[in-house]
């Protein structure tokens, strides 16, 4: 059990993080739920506070941590402002399928 | 390093951009009168203080000194305050249009005045921006804002889904920076441009080139090319941009297109002139130039090429943003590959192409009335017959965006193909003749839309959107254009 926990390294978190940002990137780009795709956009985030997180205790620096806070705070703010947009779209249509969002078209 | 109490100063057009922004929000909460129009007022108020301290401020600063605010998170210098003034101008411009619009379409929302100044601070941030970290902030600030703004129009159909595809589009984008930002701080061990640390100097393209991980300095760098792409509408990452400008209010648009894409590219100069520039970090093998060149050789063709298949103004003038935001790109490459005047010409060419772009959205809020925007490029026909003053303030607009001389647009373009053709070992001149292929070609659906004004016959009267505030846009911006267009001089020492 021990060992296991001392065997866990940077590497580890670093791509435990590529991988949960190809999940967002994969997810934005086949999923056609507006909602999911805001899902995969927040995964995409928080991947990247992973690598940040593990980047800073690598280099011993203290300004990562405290960048990674920020980004959560501002993650918020974007997730309000998508949330109150999505729910005026769903308003007016009764759907979120970005697909069918066709209006403006020429 | 630390913090005095005399460099707050420097933070003032911030700060002043930034508190107006929250009053304001305030402000419509409590207020009582059926019309918005007094806080218009507030907001140019706000907005012309901004102004005029990043103008005091800017001229407390000698020509080429930089000074490092707040432990490197920001940089105080002359680049940085020009823009700053000319970001709190267009958002004063782009207050003004407001009132007539929205009366005449029914969305009577004060919220429009604070969140616009509110995102206005977010584009101060990024024109003094000397850390990832305060690029970030600053994009965020910006690009929450103009979200909101862009979904103002609640009940609009168009309005809402241009929100959404603009949101989605920027929400990903922002994912890509952060990213890249991680990846960068990887390799560096820092998010400051330049510092002191134990001592000695460092810069951030210093701790890059020396890293041991080029592959996390490759992958951090397209990261954030790919990024800047999503902001500045590169082809082909464009998708979004036509759709979220047809859709979003006219002042909204014209918001977007003057002053959130010059942002945009006063954030790109920052992070990866100030960040990674250097000889050796540009070109060579990390290169962020590489990817840029290609992009704004394909951004500057193919805008063009779908501009002239539009009959909608809106979108003519989104896919003519795209386009000249290829041009930006040139400039931007050339000041990668060592050009000595490209910084000077990118500012001129973004004061040019920012007022432009506010002029002719001007025009186009001025001609919609209610239930009818008159969007169609045949709505327009005659207009010149009419409404002369608006078909001459459009044309020069319109002349200016081509790139045709007397107007500013004419030497913008000039001088960024100039500084273009100064890079190191003229790698950049095939560059330089597609932007200027291209220029011609703009040309085309530029006269289509003044031929339109000037030769053919109107299809019967109408009531555009009167107020005295647009008329004042429409007029400043044209003037001002043929002001830089007849004597640059002053214009080009600003970005020093």
């Amino acid at each position: 059990m021990n060992s296991v926990v001392t065997h866990i390294g940077y590497g580890h978190f670093l791509v435990l993080s590529a991988i949960l940002f190809a999940i967002g990137v994969v997810g934005v780009l086949i999923r056609r739920n507006a909602l999911i795709v805001m899902m995969s956009i927040e995964l995409m985030l928080n991947a990247a506070n992973i690598a940040i997180i593990t980047f800073a205790r690598m280099h011993g620096d203290v300004g990562g941590h405290s960048f990674a806070l920020v980004v959560i705070a501002v993650a918020a703010a974007e997730v309000a402002v998508g949330l109150a947009i999505l729910v005026a779209v769903f308003r007016g249509r009764r759907h979120i399928d970005v697909d069918r969002m066709t209006t403006l078209k020429y | 390093m630390s913090f005095k109490a005399a460099d707050l100063i420097y933070l003032l057009p911030l700060l002043v951009l930034a508190v107006s922004g929250m009053l304001l929000v305030l402000a419509e909460a409590f207020y009582r009168g059926k019309d918005r129009a007094a806080l218009m007022g507030l907001a140019v108020a706000g907005a012309v203080a901004a102004a005029v301290s990043s103008i005091v401020v800017y001229r407390q600063l000698a020509p080429g000194e930089v000074k490092p605010l707040l432990s490197n998170m920001l940089l105080a210098d002359r680049f940085g305050y020009a823009l700053t003034a000319l970001f709190s101008v267009v958002t004063a411009l782009a207050a003004m249009v407001a009132p007539a619009h929205q009366r005449a379409h029914g969305w009577v929302h004060g919220e429009y005045y604070g969140v616009l100044l509110l995102s206005a601070a977010g584009m101060a941030m990024l024109a003094l921006a000397g850390n990832l970290v305060t690029v970030f902030l600053g994009i965020e600030t910006m690009s929450i804002g103009v979200y909101v703004l862009c979904g103002l129009r609640r009940r609009s159909r168009r309005g809402n889904e241009a929100a959404m595809k603009y949101f989605l589009m920027g929400a990903f984008a922002t994912g890509f920076l952060l990213y890249g930002i991680a990846l960068i701080y990887g390799a560096a061990g820092t998010m400051a441009f330049a510092g002191i640390e134990d001592g000695k100097a460092f810069t951030l393209a210093e701790r890059l080139v020396d890293s041991p991980n080029r592959g996390l300095v490759v992958a951090g760098i397209l990261l954030l090319v790919v990024a800047f792409g999503f902001k500045l509408a590169a082809v082909p990452f464009h998708m979004w941009a036509p759709d979220a400008y047809e859709g979003a209010p006219t002042p909204v648009t014209a918001f977007m297109a003057a002053a959130v894409k010059a942002a945009a590219t006063a954030a790109a100069i920052r992070v990866f002139a100030y960040g990674m520039g250097g000889d050796i970090l540009a070109y060579g093998n990390f290169g962020w130039a590489s990817p840029m060149v290609v992009i704004a050789a394909v951004t500057i063709t193919l805008g063009n090429i779908a501009a002239i298949r539009q009959d909608n103004i809106k979108r003519v003038l989104a896919y003519s943003s795209i386009s000249h935001g290829g041009v930006i790109l040139v400039g931007l490459a050339a000041l990668g590959l060592g050009s000595g005047t490209a910084q000077t010409s990118l500012m001129y060419y973004l004061i040019a192409y920012s007022l432009t772009t506010m002029g002719a959205f001007a025009v186009v809020a001025y001609v919609g009335s209610r239930d009818n925007e008159r969007l169609h490029i045949d709505d327009w026909a005659g207009l010149a017959a009419r409404h002369p003053a608006a078909a001459l303030a459009m044309t020069v607009c319109l002349l200016s965006l081509g790139g045709m001389p007397p107007t500013g647009g004419f030497f913008a373009k000039f001088y960024v193909f100039k500084s273009a053709m100064e890079a190191h070992d003229q790698q950049l001149l095939w560059l330089v003749i597609i932007g200027v292929v291209n220029s011609a070609i703009s040309i085309y659906y530029y006269l289509r839309i003044v031929t339109a004004m000037y030769f053919r016959d109107s299809k019967g009267a109408f009531e555009p959107s009167r107020s005295a505030p647009l008329a004042f846009v429409m007029a400043v911006c044209p003037l001002i254009i043929l002001e830089m267009g007849v004597m640059p001089g002053f214009w080009l020492k600003l970005g020093l």
